[in-house]
């Protein structure tokens, strides 16, 4: 009991924090500001390939193609067909879930062949981003995409108002993340990581629980991708599709530790401004190669992350005392 | 008409061979392993490049950078085996992230050391044209053709007929037994990766020899390799030789008939197709479905 009532406290301090504090004290800064901002979107990203990984059973080397095809969605509604931004972005969402859709048939595939599967569609959502001109303004992309909108007088279209929005995105996904976790369906699907077969046996229909986990996913990575082409008003297929999208993410998550919800949030923040703020300035072209060095160096040293291993050692001293 | 759809499935069939040889040394790998190495396609850059060094630096023609190439992508292809080993728990999913990492370290070490510029051979030996009766292509593109085919050959002697070509297989289709009949699985499994880097090296001078490389490119060749074992099936070289001609043919045709911005959408489209339609592939057994 007064545990959970410390928890509260925590994560009540923790919500201030984020949300008042962070903005007063870096508000006035706007290099990092962006650079906050843009490490909550890989953050995002990163929570929901985590969720995937975790909840699913599934590694998705393709979340560019639901980050580009949310960003793509939402950039064309809000501009061709004037739709409200933030309507525009929920849609940009169900886009990447309907991406996802094309790609359930893959779900007949195992492990590996899913995985390569699923980068396979992400190279063919780049090429259909690219070739379908009319639509999507081809390889010169969108300019001018608008940015968020004023609500209750308040302009979110700042570097501020950005932060809030993107705070809020994530740490919304987060909790819709822990409520499936706790669901029936959550502990069939975290059963399922045991044995698929016995989860089979007990009458858990473990395809649809993945093909939803999947939709889920992209759903979530659609809603970055989206919130992102309002963040920075540009699209081009490059970028949006860019395998970037996939490594960092999965860096962060396993960085952060891909089995718990908060670990590929932080794990991102710590991975992003690391990368900018300090490998970039050393090494300007090709500076992702660091990337793939933690990225190895994790799953050799710690695939559950460097959150579980302190976790780990925490509970060693607290068995201990 | 007639004629450029003769051209193009000539030239597709050429472009098969190097094909062939990528997609077999990723079946192999994960035949005797069970691992997916997602970094083969940068291997298969990586001796590309070695092959550009050797020849914008000394001169030389890029045949003379196979020697070079085939230890320099042995040696990487071994030290994924050795990471891949490290790998203590889950290691079927903990081995596509790992391998993905490998691949963004060497992309980006391609790019650091030979910069983000497109690259393709000077050698006008190597480009001379080639005519067989109505058809046209490359001496090079002739050339490595031949060599694939070889090396297919070799490679299908070396796994029906020596003994450690039957210990990859004895490997690939019981571990445990294998294990019974004195074979070392860690030892077969290191001797699949570095055939695999031999043969990803002859692929990677092959694309240089005739085509354009960029650092990006090895994620499009392991994705194409995947296709084409997707097309065949694993566990058939014959298969492998098939789909990968397949898939060169496709390519070149919707080149010539369409545009060259379509064409890898035209092997994914083909990829899917087999994936509806026939997800066991077209010659393989019902191996990867779960």
């Amino acid at each position: 009991m007064k545990q959970n009532k410390f928890k509260l406290n925590t994560m009540l301090g923790a919500l201030l924090a984020v949300y008042v504090v962070v903005p007063l004290a870096f508000g006035g800064d706007s290099y990092l500001m962006s650079l906050v901002v843009a490490s909550l979107v890989i953050g995002g990203v990163a929570l929901s390939w985590a969720l995937l990984g975790n909840l699913g059973g599934m590694v998705s080397f393709g979340h560019a193609a639901f980050f580009g095809v949310g960003a793509y969605t939402s950039a064309i509604l809000s501009m061709q067909y004037n739709m409200p931004v933030l309507l525009a972005m929920l849609l940009g969402g169900i886009g990447a879930i309907v991406a996802a859709i094309t790609m359930l048939p893959v779900l007949r595939l195992r492990g590996p062949y899913f995985a390569l599967a699923i980068l396979a569609y992400a190279h063919i959502f780049k090429i259909l981003a690219t070739e379908w001109r009319s639509v999507t303004g081809g390889a010169g992309g969108i300019a001018n995409i608008p940015r968020l909108p004023q609500v209750l007088g308040y302009d979110f279209s700042t570097k501020t108002g950005n932060y809030l929005v993107i705070l809020t995105i994530v740490l919304a996904f987060a909790v819709i993340y822990e409520l499936i976790r706790r669901s029936p369906q959550g502990l069939a699907l975290r059963a399922m990581h045991d044995s698929e077969d016995a989860t089979r046996v007990v009458g858990v229909n473990n395809t649809l629980l993945k093909g939803l986990m999947l939709l889920v996913s992209a759903f979530m990575c659609g809603v970055v991708g989206a919130f992102n082409a309002h963040y920075i008003n540009f699209l081009e297929p490059e970028y949006a599709f860019s395998a970037l999208w996939v490594t960092i993410p999965i860096v962060a998550a396993i960085f952060g530790g891909y089995r718990t919800i908060t670990g590929p949030i932080v794990g991102a923040v710590v991975v992003y401004l690391i990368d900018q703020l300090i490998v970039k300035n050393m090494l300007p072209q090709g500076h992702q190669l660091v990337l793939g060095v933690v990225l190895v160096a994790m799953i050799v040293a710690s695939p559950d992350g460097l959150l579980g291993l302190v976790r780990k050692f925490m509970r060693k001293k607290d068995a201990q005392a | 008409m007639t004629e450029l759809i003769m051209q193009a499935v000539y030239s597709g069939l050429l472009q098969g061979g190097s094909y062939a040889l990528i997609a077999l040394g990723l079946a192999l790998v994960f035949g005797a392993m069970k691992v997916i190495n997602l970094a083969h396609g940068e291997l298969v850059l990586l001796s590309a490049y070695v092959a550009y060094t050797v020849e914008s630096q000394l001169g030389w023609n890029p045949m003379m950078a196979i020697p070079v190439s085939v230890v320099v992508v042995s040696l990487a292809s071994a030290s994924v085996y050795l990471l891949v080993g490290k790998i203590k728990k889950n290691r079927e999913i903990n081995s596509l992230t790992l391998t993905y990492g490998v691949g963004v370290i060497l992309t980006n070490l391609i790019l650091l050391i030979w910069k983000a510029d497109v690259r393709t051979t000077n050698s006008a030996w190597m480009q001379e044209a080639v005519v067989i009766g109505p058809l046209y292509s490359m001496r090079s593109e002739l050339l490595f053709f031949g060599v694939s085919l070889a090396l297919i050959v070799g490679l299908w002697w070396w796994l029906s007929r020596s003994w450690y070509g039957r210990a990859v297989r004895a490997v690939a289709s019981n571990r445990d037994a294998a294990k019974l009949m004195g074979i070392n699985p860690g030892y077969t499994e290191l001797v699949s990766f570095i055939v695999a880097g031999i043969l990803a090296a002859f692929a990677g001078v092959a694309l240089f020899s005739y085509g354009v490389i960029t650092p990006g490119y090895g994620g499009i060749l392991t994705v194409k390799a995947f296709i084409i074992t997707v097309l065949a099936g694993m566990g058939s070289i014959p298969g492998v030789l098939i789909g990968a001609v397949l898939l060169g043919i496709v390519e070149a045709l919707t080149v010539t008939l369409a545009s060259s911005a379509l064409q890898e959408l035209a092997g994914m489209g083909l990829f899917l197709l087999v994936l509806f339609v026939m997800p066991n592939g077209l010659f393989g057994a019902a191996r990867r479905r779960g």
